[in-house]
């Protein structure tokens, strides 16, 4: 840094604190928004080091398979050690490293406070304590792939005693947790505080845009739930460093040889604290993504989204009733009918605020005039896919059908169709719909469109025949995809497929890679609401300076007031005064 | 710098020919080794034909009673000094769902095979305390892994997950004076120079015994040891 | 029943009520994919934003997704109730204690030990401090007059056509998971714990045991053998269990 910046205007501060260290929203959520893609795309790579594996075991990979060590992939093959790695670390990164930093680190951080009106958080300091906590968590996690024995190899679920007598990534992941959970924890004070006090005049609760109250509704579950989660990674740590047994029983005997551990404790009770959390979890991951697809859909419909109302007491539901379903993962652990009647009802009551929801968007196409733009189509996508994923729940939370159905690809497909198709289809559709206010250019439409197509047409064979094989009772986290056995054996031949549409779906990711690097400078420029939107973020400039709006502004009506019959223009702004 | 290495060791067994050899044998009845069921692996039990089924390795015994398997060491009166690593590795085979041989020696850093030669997945579970420990998956994809063990560890223990039946024995030694007996029962131990030395024997269940012995130079001295069932 | 659409075929008793709830649960999916994807297709068409005219303010009129909404619940709610509860019920509270063979499933990483309790239908004592994995996997000790005549295998899971069996399952290490596939049982097995499942094998031959929770690097061929025998080979099956039992016991046990 140099003397001369602090000569600068008074309000701007160093590159250091402006860039780095800063406690403006927009550059923490973009911050959050750069680290979280470039994790999706690190745990996008393991699966696909996974799919060689399983749709060629024992086989080198060409090229690449050379540059990994002994340890890992022998002459590029790859090891049944190193497969568990990569599935626990895909499925920690893309869960707490990716999907949920993206959904609410990025979108949270950058669009609630604009969608409120408010200059910045509630508490800028502790925003930035909480990207550096993540940040952090994501360098232990990364660096825990070069421990001795590799990185955890226990599944994203580190079920001990497994994780317990692991090898040292394990440690890591639970120090990398540990960090990760605070992170969510001090953001999601934030946002709770943010929303509740710094509404701008006249955003009453009712007329909040259904995206602020997803978040909200994340906050909440993310503050509730994660410390069950983060005492118990502290109770795993003591288990594994201090010789505690909170999670090991008494008479354990490995590989032939009694475990001296104290014992009398329990392998459930980790289970129960893990999905506590990684059952809301799921809504942390699923709530902001309807909450990005509701904007975009009213938007390019142009007309207001059908039962808004329903829509807020469904997500406010949705967030009460995901905190008492947790139990339907451990059906299989021994629990008797009452347990499981209650647990299968619930669930079965937590689907009818999902199914409302879907409803909503799907009814509120009726009678538009829909814009075919990038982010709409994505948005598109994510109905029929997470409808997918929604509905292959059912068979999953009756327990006498989740029988066969329990650890297989079933389940896989099941929560992929949630959370990639899903989720991170509505995550590129915020990309998209929110780029030109970020960086003031819209992204290429065509290649955004080749992105999208590409993206759909991939994930549906990559995922629905995992659903086929699932049904055959071919089990999960197997090394060589369930080759060993005879029962799958009309099954198997679809993991080349599968891994093929994978590979398919990495190479469709570049035109999504190039289009935003190459639009940030060479987009096409455009003015402060390109969309024609109603909601405040709108009323800033592109990108908004810090403080975000020129003038606090003040708002009208309720969000998606778009072709009000009389009015001049087929969208009216909150920020716009009655003419 | 290989050859000077090789010559170093060329020479040193030629010009100091000190020897020790000896026979280690069973002092009792034979016993009878328990059968192993190995239909738990079909790979496994396909590789004994004809209803005969393998047995234990525990005790193996030879024409009159000599013990194979017997870890054989100079365990005291070597200088304090740094030996060759050999350069050949040191191998143990996965075959019939059985290790082969069922006790290996090996000098610190010498390299160390272990080969798959079953088409069924063996992991080896190498038990070391003294050494780190690792658990190694040996798919069928994967024939042959080098290990390396940097201490000396008398013995380590090794086994395998997936056939619970199967355990071996590595001996990880400072300096090259070991050997392990065939079903003959015989030793040599070679190379030394003139001196006092105390010579050890080990077996898994049987424990280990001691005998002292004085060579001179180029001298060939013999050392039998005879094992017996141990009153309980 | 018929096995279900893409399902393995049905070997165990209570298989075809499982399928049935999994086949009426996908109609259910299936109809509701088709209604809404058809809703989808025709919206999207006759209100793409070419057609004429502004976009509707209103919407959709009536009451047409709150009375779906509920068929759907109710729909649930007959699964619920009427399928899964009392499926369920049955598995877990109506052992056939008293006409059953009785097996135990120990595992580990990475097998399936098999203890029956031989021909006096006792299970002998077993203990950690004597579980020797080459020889005595399970720790059973042979000085308990229960444990004389029972059979130990790895891997090796016989059972009697028509009759019931019921696994106590246990696990020595970590948590696994025993499934057959075609029998339509799977149940987690947890250290700590005993955990009794049942079923009823009615079809003979050889079925595969595969372990549904990652328990290591040998998870995935954690595999187990399951043949079902008429009663006559069953009892031609242990008797040859047996005689091997008696061979074994010529062995010497300090070599163990």
């Amino acid at each position: 840094m140099s003397a001369a910046d602090h000569h600068e205007a008074h309000h701007q501060q160093g590159f250091w604190r402006t860039y780095i260290f800063s406690t403006d929203h927009k550059t923490i959520g973009i911050q959050y928004g750069l680290t979280a893609l470039v994790f999706l795309f690190f745990g996008f790579c393991l699966m696909l080091l996974m799919r060689w594996q399983l749709a060629y075991p024992g086989q080198p990979i060409p090229v690449i398979g050379g540059l990994f060590s002994d340890a890992t992939m022998p002459g590029g093959v790859m090891l049944p050690e190193f497969y568990n790695s990569l599935g626990a670390m895909h499925g920690t990164i893309m869960v707490f490293l990716g999907v949920v930093p993206l959904a609410v680190g990025a979108f949270g951080n950058f669009v609630v406070p604009l969608q409120i009106g408010a200059p910045d958080m509630a508490f800028p300091k502790l925003n930035m304590a909480s990207y550096w906590c993540f940040f952090a968590g994501g360098v232990v996690m990364l660096y825990s792939f070069t421990a001795p024995g590799g990185a955890a190899n226990s599944g994203w679920t580190s079920y001990p005693p497994l994780s317990d007598i692991a090898t040292t990534g394990q440690t890591f992941w639970l120090i990398g947790m540990v960090f990760l959970i605070t992170s969510s924890l001090l953001g999601s004070v934030n946002f709770i505080v943010t929303i509740i006090q710094l509404r701008a005049e006249g955003l009453s609760y009712m007329r909040l845009p259904f995206f602020v109250w997803a978040q909200l509704v994340t906050a909440f579950l993310l503050l509730l739930a994660f410390p069950p989660l983060e005492a118990a990674g502290v109770l795993q740590l003591m288990d594994r460093l201090a010789g505690t047994s909170f999670f090991l029983p008494s008479g354990l005997v490995v590989t032939g040889d009694v475990l001296q551990v104290s014992g009398g404790g329990s392998p459930l009770l980790w289970q129960h604290l893990f999905w506590f959390l990684a059952h809301p979890e799921v809504y942390v991951l699923i709530l902001p993504a309807m909450g990005i697809v509701g904007e975009i859909i009213a938007n390019n419909t142009r007309k207001p989204l059908f039962g808004y109302k329903s829509l807020v007491y469904a997500v406010i539901f949705l967030g009460f009733m995901s905190f008492i379903v947790w139990a339907h993962h451990m059906f299989l652990t021994g629990m008797g009918t009452t347990i499981s009647a209650f647990f299968q009802t619930t669930t079965m009551i937590i689907s009818i605020p999902s199914v409302i929801i879907l409803t909503v968007f799907f009814i509120s196409l009726w009678g538009g005039r829909i814009r075919f733009n990038t982010s709409m189509l994505f948005a598109l996508g994510f109905l029929p896919m997470f409808g997918i994923g929604g509905l292959t729940g059912l068979p999953l939370g009756l327990s006498a059908s989740d029988i066969p159905l329990h650890d297989t690809y079933y389940v896989i497909g099941h929560f992929h169709y949630v959370v990639a198709p899903g989720t991170i289809l509505a995550l590129f559709a915020g990309i998209y719909y929110w780029f030109p206010k970020v960086t003031g250019r819209v992204m290429s439409e065509l290649w955004g469109k080749v992105h999208f197509w590409g993206s759909i047409v991939c994930m549906n064979f990559i995922f629905f025949p995992m659903l086929i094989q699932g049904l055959m009772g071919v089990s999960r986290r197997l090394y060589d995809g369930g080759a060993s056995y005879d029962f799958a054996e009309p099954v198997i031949h679809y993991n080349t497929m599968m891994s093929h549409a994978a590979f398919a779906l990495a190479v469709f990711q570049l035109p999504f890679i190039i289009n935003f690097f190459v639009s940030i400078k060479k987009g096409k420029k455009v003015d402060d609401n390109p969309w024609h939107a109603t909601t405040l973020e709108w009323a800033a400039p592109s990108p908004p300076p810090h403080g975000n709006f020129d003038a606090i502004p003040k708002v009208y009506r309720g969000p998606y007031e778009y072709s009000v019959p009389g009015a001049e223009k087929d969208y009216s702004p909150q920020f716009e005064a009655e003419a | 710098m290989k050859l000077t290495a090789f010559l170093l060791v060329f020479l040193s067994i030629t010009s100091l020919a000190g020897e020790i050899t000896g026979v280690v044998k069973w002092d009792g009845n034979a016993p009878k080794m328990k059968p192993l069921k190995m239909d738990a692996d079909p790979v496994c039990s396909a590789a004994y034909s004809g209803g005969e089924m393998a047995r234990a390795e525990t005790l193996v015994l030879g024409e009159g009673n000599t013990m194979a398997h017997i870890f054989v060491r100079i365990s005291k009166g070597l200088p304090d000094k740094k030996w060759p690593t050999p350069s050949e590795p040191a191998e143990m085979d996965q075959k019939g769902c059985m290790y082969s041989p069922h006790v290996v020696g090996v000098m610190v850093d010498q390299d160390f095979k272990f080969v798959n030669s079953d088409d069924t997945l063996h992991n080896v579970n190498v038990k070391a305390t003294v050494n780190r420990g690792f658990n190694l998956g040996m798919p069928t994809s994967m024939r042959e892994s080098m290990q390396k063990f940097s201490r000396e560890e008398l013995m380590i223990e090794v086994k395998c997950n997936v056939h619970p039946w199967m355990k071996s024995y590595i001996g990880v030694s400072s300096h090259p004076f070991f050997a392990v007996t065939g079903e003959d029962g015989k030793y040599t131990i070679s190379g030394l120079d003139a001196g006092t030395y105390e010579v050890e024997v080990w077996h898994e269940k049987l424990g280990t015994q001691t005998q002292s012995v004085t060579i001179g130079q180029d001298e060939s001295k013999s050392l039998d040891f005879s094992f017996s069932m141990p009153s309980k | 029943m018929e096995h279900f659409w893409g399902m393995t075929e049905i070997a165990s008793a209570h298989g075809g009520d499982i399928d049935r709830l999994i086949a009426y649960i996908h109609y259910l999916m299936l109809a509701l994919f088709v209604f809404w994807g058809g809703f989808f297709i025709l919206a999207l068409i006759k209100f793409r934003g070419s057609r004429p005219g502004p976009a509707d303010y209103a919407g959709v009129k009536g009451k047409f997704s709150t009375y779906l909404e509920v068929v759907v619940a109710l729909i649930e709610a007959v699964l619920l109730i009427g399928f899964s509860i009392p499926l369920w019920a049955e598995r877990v509270n109506e052992f056939p204690t008293d006409k059953a063979n009785e097996v135990r499933l120990v595992a580990e990483q990475f097998a399936w030990n098999v203890h029956y309790p031989g021909p006096d239908g006792v299970f002998g004592k077993t203990s950690i401090d004597l579980v020797n994995n080459e020889t005595n996997p399970i720790g059973l000790d042979r000085n308990d007059p229960a444990a004389a005549d029972d059979i130990t295998t790895i891997n090796q899971l016989h059972l009697e056509n028509n009759k019931p069996i019921i696994v106590h399952l246990s696990s020595k290490d970590v948590i696994h998971s025993f499934g057959i596939p075609h029998m339509r049982i799977k149940h987690d097995v947890i250290p700590g714990m005993s955990i009794p499942v049942w079923f009823t094998p009615v079809k003979t031959g050889a079925f595969e045991i595969a372990c549904a929770q990652l328990c290591g690097l040998g998870h995935y061929r954690m595999k187990g053998f399951v043949t079902v025998h008429e009663p006559t080979e069953y009892q031609a099956w242990m008797d040859e269990q047996a005689a091997l039992l008696a061979e074994e016991g010529e062995g010497d046990d300090f070599w163990d």
